[in-house]
């Protein structure tokens, strides 16, 4: 058995012609927003490259990513895992348990090591010694650090991976914590959203395996190609955000005629992510055209930043006290009108007591 | 302590051998089992814990009612919406919001294409694998399989040849060495029954379910925008309706509808004619597999679900009704009363949590109160942070003790048809009675681990034809002139009761779901959760009840004392979802105290 | 620092002083209309008017009022550069803005004599050609310090919609990971305009207050340029 096949052979072993896996390439180019040129790349890539190894981890999270995940159309997801990775630990789907499971792991890292990719769903809490997430007995944390150490690449799959997400949201109670804050020698690549689109998921990985490299990140260490947009740049409703129609209440005539949520939440222009253009399941639909404004999943702690229904930001950093801009904005305007008026009352006050005296003291 | 019988009248017997499995895989979450085996490696002992702790509703404390659907949702994103759809009518309930008819309808489709989705996915890919050995499938016969799947089912794909090239797939796959997901399993076990051409047919299916589960959640992605995790809405749903009128293709118009209702046909035609029948051949051949009852037809709890006519959740509009049955009396069903503080209570005396004064009383949700406390007992074994064995005598999970009028309970599917059964519902009879006829089997044998697993079955059958009958009344409410999703009138705070309570109740996928809630001053005060798997997977309670799983483990031999593969057929039975089932609160919505921030 | 100061003798009193250039004055006054038209079209950025009937193709309302956010933007941003400049080649009273003497005693003891002035534990207020101390920190604070936060949240956010790897990106886009995000970019933008009222409402009224009853000149300062002094006392 060659320990090492190329993706290419797999697939022929799984009676998929030539002609198909071109096919299948050219597909996946564009998926990925490459252009025809890079099929033959992607191709040659397949052909030549072995399989790669990938372990897949769960810490506190609630699965929507690997939910997610299997949602994926183009590659589908059983594609992905049977013929162009090799899922060598993913708990949520191997057959194995307890300790057949786990010696998986130490398997891969003595055949792999440095060479698989770790994919972290969800993320470890450091309190409590981190025992508020156990994985045979110990703290998911040290799992986590000990799969890492190994691994050639990270994927941070989702919003829990890649900054925290809702068990990380104010107070969090169990100091989750995200992946780049644990593991801080390792490429990371962020795969943001709660959860991310299934075809951004199987994208990222593709690309990777495809291409042996990782995609090129932004600042804040996601993928440019599905990352570098705001909703709101590419939303088929901004025609009516420029005009000036908004959504005022939900259900009502704007609703009906699917002008703009801003009014009504939307977190569109804030939010960089994929769903205006690949849409979900399949480019049916997206949260905004099916009528509810856009909650951010995608960005950094979008948890703590006041009421999804509100057009304006949480202060956040008052504590439980909740403020916006406007309404200390307003308050202080206030304080100041009001300290201008007093003040100017004291200085009348003042200023006739003044000249009183003065002229007393100069007669 | 060797040998005792337990509250609810179980034998438990800690002096053999303790096996431990940890991490139970093809589940949602962390959950950990240990049990104790005899020399003829039969359980005689098993330990249930809840391997992970989330916070999430000390997370809610302090914000936006309206907002809370989103962060409950998160609770799970397998059993998607459930968490959001019980959490906006927790809402609605405490501010006395009423929901227009179409999103009554909306909400029920959602839930049901939830059900049929959810336990599509749970037999083929969580579950199957503890019946259906893939390795075995490399030794059968094409053109009999092909035989056999015709002779079950009309479902197109079942030609010789096409069982041929998911053989031949399977076998390149094996010989490549790289097993992925099927690498260090439980291959070859005697426990495996099936012929290799059920393995075969099986295997072909696990893959043709995992590509077309993604197309029943495209009824979440019409109506909520997406899945996993759609969008809900406090008051109704979210998705505007315009079919005829200026601007329809900005709402929920005639291509979407037409969409939908492809969809229940597709869903409909795919469990009747792959799910059921794959069903049934496998329980033909398990059957004398009678394990894994424990509480199963004793103790079983459902709170209902599926309103026909909207804001309406008595059980004379309950699709599937609610209730209690106690002691295996199927005579008597009882009326839940969530609201009573009587009546359900969770208990922490084996969970790492403290009550005030370490009391051993039960709290109900509306006072709950959750301060971690992570202690292992005297007879643990290991360290803190190493641990190799707990001690069930002590604190020993992250999960509550849920009760019912201090009863531990079983919920999920075979819960639900049970007492639905058992208030005789016809729709529901005529199902199970014909599936035990077509088995030859007596109504007890529901009662075990097949059984819980059969009655998923026929309720995702059920859920896919309900979801016909709900389209078909939706669409005739839309033509009668009605397309309100959403009622507005109390969106603005400023119209709410200064303080208010409210409950939602539901059943997701694996069973009966509460959310209790408790608003003041416009802000959620206190946020409580009780899940079916905090139902199910729940340690023992200050009483000495055991839990369902650890109930249903008890007895079952394991063929191979190094494989637990029978645990996991019975663990698995159950559907965990541990992520839900990990939750906290205070008293009165206070900060936690025990939080230490190192 | 060797500016020659020019003087004026106005009729009886001390002589006038020449402070504010005209370059300084009419930035003062680009600056004043670009931060209300800011204020105006900002405000209702983050809270649109109502809707408006018929078909989008018809209408452009939030375009044109991001349209002319931006083009005032332009100019409070240019006008900062420029007057950044003026600093360097103006004459002393140019300097103050942006640097503060605050590693003189006399400006602490100065800093202190206005604070009691002002809370009225001293009558007379002192003669200052340019801005007292007070007015000083108050000026750099929310002219240098704020007005480089709305710039740079500003343009930070203008280069999200000019897309990654725009100029506004290249030179702003750190901003907003560095307050946390594009909206609480956005937020702590909104925060800006409220402070630049606050500013705006206390400035008029001190200027005001000056004129009237203080000992030297204040809103004809800013017109003519001219310090003018009510009485000869020093």
């Amino acid at each position: 058995m060659p320990v090492q096949e190329t993706f290419y052979e797999v697939m022929r072993r799984h009676g998929i012609t030539r002609r198909s896996f071109l096919k299948f390439c050219s597909l996946t180019a564009a998926g990925l927003g490459l252009g025809p040129e890079f099929a033959g790349k992607l191709a040659h890539a397949l052909e030549n490259k072995p399989r790669t190894p990938v372990i897949w981890l769960h810490g506190l999270e609630c699965t929507c990513c690997t939910e997610s995940f299997i949602r994926s159309g183009n590659p589908l997801a059983g594609d992905v895992v049977l013929s162009m990775i090799s899922l060598d630990y993913d708990d949520t789907l191997m057959a194995a348990a307890g300790h057949q499971a786990e010696e998986l792991l130490e398997q891969t890292i003595e055949k792999y090591d440095g060479q698989y990719i770790l994919a972290c769903e969800g993320n470890p809490p450091l309190n409590e010694d981190g025992m508020y997430c156990i994985q045979g007995g110990r703290p998911y944390v040290e799992k986590l650090r000990h799969m890492a150490d190994h691994c050639k690449a990270i994927i941070a799959w989702g919003s829990c991976a890649s900054w925290g997400c809702v068990q990380a949201a104010r107070p969090n109670p169990t100091r989750a914590t995200p992946i780049h804050k644990v593991i801080l020698d390792k490429p990371i690549v962020k795969v943001p959203g709660c959860p991310p689109i299934a075809e951004v998921m199987t994208g990222v990985i593709t690309y990777m395996i495809a291409f042996d490299d990782l995609p090129e990140l932004d600042r804040q260490g996601r993928p440019k190609m599905f990352y570098s947009q705001r909703l709101h740049d590419k939303c088929y409703r901004r025609p009516h955000f420029d005009a000036g129609q908004f959504v005022e209440r939900f259900d009502d005539e704007g609703a009906r005629r699917g002008y703009c949520l801003y009014k009504v939440g939307c977190k569109g222009p804030t939010t960089y992510n994929a769903c205006s253009t690949i849409e979900w399941n399949g480019g049916l639909s997206w949260p905004v055209k099916s009528g509810h404004g856009c909650l951010g999943c995608a960005e950094d702690n979008f948890w703590d930043k006041g009421s999804f229904y509100s057009a304006v930001t949480d202060f956040g950093v008052l504590g439980d006290v909740e403020a916006d801009a406007d309404r200390v904005g307003a308050i202080l305007a206030g304080a100041a009108a009001i300290g201008v008026a007093a003040h100017a009352a004291v200085s009348v006050a003042s200023h006739l007591s003044g000249s009183k005296q003065g002229s007393k003291e100069n007669g | 302590m060797a040998k005792t019988v337990s509250a609810n009248g179980f034998d438990l017997d800690d002096s053999g051998q303790r096996v431990v499995v940890d991490p139970i895989c093809r589940i949602e979450g962390h959950l950990r089992i240990e049990v104790n085996l005899d020399e003829a490696n039969t359980i005689r002992n098993a330990v249930s814990t809840g391997n992970m702790w989330r916070g999430l509703e000390v997370i809610l404390k302090g914000r936006d009612p309206r907002d809370a659907w989103a962060f409950t949702e998160r609770i799970c994103g397998v059993c998607t919406g459930v968490h959001a759809l019980v959490s906006c009518r927790a809402v609605e309930d405490a501010l006395g919001i009423p929901i227009p008819a179409n999103a009554n309808s909306i909400r029920n489709l959602m839930m049901l294409a939830q059900y049929t989705q959810d336990h599509l996915v749970h037999f083929y890919h969580l579950h199957a694998l503890d019946w259906v050995d893939v390795t075995s499938a490399l030794q059968a016969n094409p053109r009999q399989t092909s035989a056999l799947m015709q002779s079950i089912s009309n479902w197109p794909k079942s030609s010789p040849g096409y069982f041929s090239d998911v053989q031949n797939k399977l076998k390149r796959f094996v010989e490549s060495g790289q097993l992925g997901p099927f690498a260090n399993a439980y291959w070859g076990s005697p426990a495996y029954k099936l012929p290799p051409e059920a393995n075969l047919m099986a295997v072909a299916h696990y893959l043709e379910a995992l590509d077309f589960q993604k197309e029943i959640v495209k009824i979440h992605t019409i109506f909520g925008g997406r899945n996993p995790h759609p969008n809900w809405l406090v008051g109704g749903m979210p998705c505007s309706i315009n079919v005829n009128d200026t601007g329809a293709v900005g709402a929920v118009n005639m291509v979407w509808l037409n969409q939908v209702s492809d969809i229940i046909n597709q869903a409909i035609a795919f469990v009747d004619q792959v799910y059921i029948p794959d069903l049934k051949a496998i329980a033909a051949i398990y059957k004398g597999w009678g394990y894994g009852a424990g509480l199963a037809g004793k103790n079983m709890l459902a709170y209902g679900e599926f309103p026909a006519y909207a804001n309406d959740f008595s059980n004379d509009s309950l699709m599937l009704p609610g209730g209690a049955i106690i002691n295996g009396d199927l005579s008597t069903v009882y009326d839940v009363d969530v609201r009573n503080p009587e009546e359900i209570q969770e208990f922490v005396t084996h969970s790492w949590y403290d009550y005030p004064g370490n009391s051993d009383g039960g709290l109900h949700p509306w006072d709950g109160v959750t301060e971690p406390r992570f202690e292992l007992g005297p007879n643990a074994k290991g360290t803190r942070t190493n641990i190799e064995a707990l001690d069930e005598g002590a604190k020993y999970s992250w999960l509550k003790a849920p009760r019912w009028r201090g009863n531990a309970m079983e919920v999920g599917p075979l819960s639900r048809f049970v007492i639905a059964y058992a208030r005789g519902r016809e729709d529901v009879k005529e199902l199970v009675d014909s599936t035990l006829r077509d088995l030859d089997l007596p109504l007890t044998a529901l009662f075990s681990t097949l059984g819980r697993t059969a009655a998923r079955g026929l309720e995702c059958t059920w859920s896919a034809h309900k979801m016909r009958e709900v389209f078909d009344s939706m669409m005739a409410n839309i033509k009668a002139g009605d397309t309100a999703t959403a009622n507005m009138e109390k969106w603005e705070p400023e119209t709410w009761s200064v303080d208010t309570k409210g409950v939602g109740i539901g059943e997701a996928p694996r069973g009966a779901l509460g959310h209790w809630i408790h608003i003041k001053d416009t802000k959620l005060e206190n946020y409580q959760a009780i899940v079916p798997t905090t139902w199910n997977a729940s340690p023992r309670d200050p009483a000495g009840n055991i839990g369902a799983y650890e109930a249903a483990l008890l007895g079952t031999p394991l063929a191979n004392a190094e494989q637990p593969l029978e645990i996991l057929r019975t663990i698995h039975s159950f559907d965990p979802c541990l992520a839900c089932a990990s939750h906290v609160m205070s008293p009165d919505g206070q900060e936690l105290a025990v939080v230490k921030l190192r | 620092m060797a500016t020659v100061m020019e003087t004026k003798h106005a009729p009886e009193n001390q002589a006038a002083v020449y402070v504010f250039e005209a370059p300084v004055r009419i930035w003062h006054w680009t600056h004043t209309f670009s931060i209300l038209v800011c204020a105006a079209t900002g405000y209702l950025i983050a809270y649109p008017l109502p809707s408006v009937g018929g078909e989008a193709s018809q209408h452009f309302l939030m375009g044109n009022l991001r349209l002319i956010h931006f083009i005032s933007s332009y100019v409070f941003a240019i006008g900062f550069v420029v007057r950044l400049y003026w600093a360097f080649v103006g004459n002393r009273f140019s300097r103050e803005l942006f640097l503060p003497p605050i590693f003189k005693a006399a400006w602490w003891e100065g800093l202190w004599y206005e604070l009691r002035f002002y809370l009225f534990l001293t009558r007379e207020q002192r003669k200052t050609p340019g801005h007292n101390p007070m007015a000083q920190i108050a000026m750099w604070l929310f002219n240098v310090l704020l007005g480089l936060v709305m710039i740079g949240t500003g343009f930070a956010l203008y280069g999200e919609g000019l897309g990654l790897g725009s100029w506004a990106d290249r030179l702003f886009g750190w901003v907003i990971p560095f307050f946390g995000g594009a909206q609480n970019t956005r937020m702590w933008h909104l925060m800006g305009m409220w402070l630049l009222i606050v500013f705006a409402i206390i400035h008029v009224y001190m200027a005001i207050r000056a004129d009237i009853i203080g000992r030297q000149s204040s809103v004809s300062t800013i017109i003519s340029g001219w310090r003018t002094y009510k009485d000869d006392l020093p």
